[in-house]
């Protein structure tokens, strides 16, 4: 009914509430209103950002599983050996408090009771957790009592047999994926099960579990760090973009797998449209495309109430089944105007023909419209859906390629740069559809609408040649044209990019819809 | 025997012993006449001193297989009217709730305790029917006049 996530309301909750704000920057990032919390782990980062230097880049780092644990550890030991408390206990401190040291140690310092209680921990300094035989015990979940059971109570001192106990955290572990904040199993005790305790009581398989969960949550936890949602990739990517500047910005981060995404949704790579765009695009296309398409090409609709109407035979005099309007299929006027020329319509002068052809082209015209950016966002959408074919395909190409023309290896290599351009520009131009489509007109969607005419031009005559067979690539003279095109389409990608994300920032664009960040004023969400 | 039906036993035993003043519960007999421990039919006495006084309202508890790691489901019978019940009779309570304070310790006195307490003491924040959390939101003196007049037909012997 209640309970569950208000477990911060009796401390000072989120940032809002702590003067640690702003100008301490000591990274030396530049305006996109960066969170400053002070690095702690600068040895262990792997600065793939390191160029930060057009407006579209964003600074950002990627950690692997074993940064992350490191990230951890080091959290842990600081906290350790400052507030002298175990290891586990430090740990579960750290989680409560998201993994902000700083607000922890001022926090506990002030009030070390409260904090305890309010992150699950008992105050008493107890020795290590313990099984214990005690004569006389009775397990209040399985009601055993035979002598020599064994039994573990954390510093609460609530004691279940072991058996129990181990049902109860397999449940949470297995069952629920719960790991962070397992409680006692007693009613309403608070005290949190930490990792040494659970290391006792439970097997090896589900520790194994428990400890996955609970590096999990450390990423979760961070608002920074985000999961390189890349099948099968194990890494977190760090970036200090905040979710309220993303109507400005189009955080794109690449993982050391390769794989590009936003660190706003966490989509592919969707520059240069804004994330609320992207969503709502994403929506949009769900949606109606191939409906609109078909409605399009099959039906009118009545010129009284809209109705959509599809003509599956019969003669051109339409009774509209809803609003019982009588019109001619043809003209759409009037079937009362018709007089005698029946079944046989050549009128086009007539006022009310006009009026109806008017308003149903108006109609017309706004799905038109999203056809025509939708019809060439999907054609870019496909062509990047084919990716990992081009991939081998390149590959394959390159290997032919040297057999034939006696090239070696690294000579051969701009194939690859001139595949890796054609995914990305690809990428690039099917988001400028979307991001068209939600434009409002004025002098920068000109220099807009010229750079992707640009881009496109040089995409697909990029294309064009990638495609030639091997024959004509050995020609040295398609080489060099082929890595001309190459760096003339990275560029012309740069340049649309830069425009576009240098006007978001300025905040000149404007838009045809409602484009508003909503999350703009509240703290940072769970 | 199963953990189920072992704390089943004991906790027949337990409240046999010692209960709290104006309940009762006892496993329900199945076709056969035979007790059947996962299902147990329990009263609960409005409080003392609420508006809830005088009444007395029938929960039929059914123990899951899984019990005590999962946790039993309450229903009252016939439903009642209160915003935290669903129109099938069934408790919106946070104890009761497997992935909310469900704890495998909780035992019956505590269950039917807590439900007592719920009932002058609803959580507008998790309603599950809508006519007694409308009423109790938007009309307080006729939600009190229709619950007392519940408890004047579900009155206590």
């Amino acid at each position: 009914m209640d309970t569950d996530d208000d477990f911060m309301s009796n401390l000072s909750s989120e940032d809002d509430m702590l003067p640690d704000d702003s100008d301490n920057d000591v990274s030396g990032d530049e305006d996109f209103g960066f969170d400053d919390e002070p690095d702690v782990y600068i040895d262990s980062q792997k600065d793939i950002g390191q160029r930060k230097k057009t407006p579209f880049d964003v600074s950002y780092k990627v950690f692997q599983p074993q940064d992350v644990q490191k990230q951890q550890d080091e959290l842990i030991d600081e906290v350790n050996m400052i507030l002298t408390i175990a290891k586990e206990e430090a740990a579960i401190l750290l989680r409560y408090f998201r993994w902000n040291k700083e607000r922890l140690i001022e926090q506990y310092m002030d009030r070390p009771s409260q904090v305890l209680e309010a992150a699950g921990l008992a105050q008493t300094t107890a020795g290590p957790p313990k099984l214990r035989t005690i004569p006389g015990f009775t397990c209040d979940i399985c009601c055993e009592d035979e002598p020599g059971l064994q039994s573990f109570a954390l510093k609460c001192g609530h004691r279940y047999c072991v058996d129990c106990y181990h049902q109860y955290l397999s449940q949470k572990i297995k069952g629920e994926g719960e790991a962070a904040r397992i409680q006692c199993p007693a009613e309403g005790c608070t005290l949190i099960i930490d990792a040494r305790s659970l290391d006792l009581l439970v097997t090896s398989e589900l520790t194994e579990r428990y400890h996955e969960l609970l590096h999990r949550t450390y990423v979760e936890d961070k608002e920074t760090l985000k999961w390189c949602p890349a099948p099968d990739c194990q890494n977190a990517v760090e970036c200090r973009v905040k979710k309220k500047d993303l109507d400005q910005v189009v955080p794109t981060v690449a993982c050391l797998c390769g794989y590009r995404f936003c660190f706003g949704c966490i989509l592919n790579d969707h520059q240069p449209a804004p994330c609320q765009l992207v969503k709502k695009w994403l929506k949009k296309c769900a949606d109606d495309s191939e409906t609109a398409n078909w409605i399009s090409a099959n039906t009118k609709e009545c010129p009284k109430c809209n109705s959509t109407i599809e003509k599956n035979g019969g003669c051109n005099h339409m009774t509209c089944r809803k609003c019982k309007h009588e019109f001619c299929w043809m003209c759409m006027g009037l079937w009362s105007e018709h007089g005698t020329s029946w079944y046989n319509c050549n009128r086009f002068e007539e006022k009310s023909g006009t009026d109806a052809r008017d308003a149903q082209a108006k109609s017309r015209v706004s799905l038109e419209r999203y056809l025509h950016y939708y019809n060439r966002y999907a054609n870019h959408e496909q062509s990047a859906r084919l990716d990992k074919d081009i991939y081998h395909k390149t590959e394959k190409k390159m290997v032919l390629l040297q057999k034939e023309s006696g090239m070696s290896w690294i000579e051969v290599q701009y194939l690859n740069s001139a595949s890796q351009a054609l995914q990305m520009c690809r990428q690039t131009l099917m988001w400028t559809y979307a991001f068209a489509f939600y434009l409002k007109r004025n002098n920068l969607t000109e220099i807009f609408e010229d750079n992707q005419k640009d881009l496109e031009m040089a995409v697909e005559a990029l294309s064009e040649m990638f495609e030639k067979p091997i024959a004509e690539l050995a020609d040295p003279k398609l080489k060099v044209e082929i890595m001309d095109k190459t760096s003339y389409c990275n560029k012309r990608r740069v340049i649309l990019l830069d425009d576009t994300a240098q006007n978001l920032a300025d905040g000149a664009w404007s838009f045809n819809i409602e484009f508003m960040n909503s999350t703009s004023n509240s703290g940072p969400s769970t | 025997m199963s953990l189920c039906q072992n704390r089943l036993q004991e906790e027949r035993k337990q409240w046999r012993k010692d209960h709290p003043f104006g309940f009762y519960a006892r496993p329900q007999k199945n076709a056969q006449g035979v007790l059947d421990l996962k299902v147990w039919e329990c009263g609960i006495p409005g409080k003392e001193k609420t508006i809830w006084e005088g009444g007395l309202f029938k929960l039929v508890v059914t123990f899951p297989d899984e019990y005590p790691t999962k946790p039993p489901k309450c229903k009252f019978v016939p439903p009642l009217f209160h915003p935290n019940v669903y129109p099938s009779g069934t408790v919106c309570l946070s104890i009761l709730n497997e992935e909310e304070a469900w704890k495998p310790a909780i035992t019956i006195k505590q269950i039917l305790l807590g439900v007592q307490d719920l009932l002058n003491d609803p959580n507008p924040e998790s309603p599950a029917q809508a006519e007694a959390y409308n009423m109790f939101k938007r009309d307080r003196t006729q939600y009190e006049r229709r619950i007392k007049q519940i408890v004047r037909e579900n009155a206590a012997p």
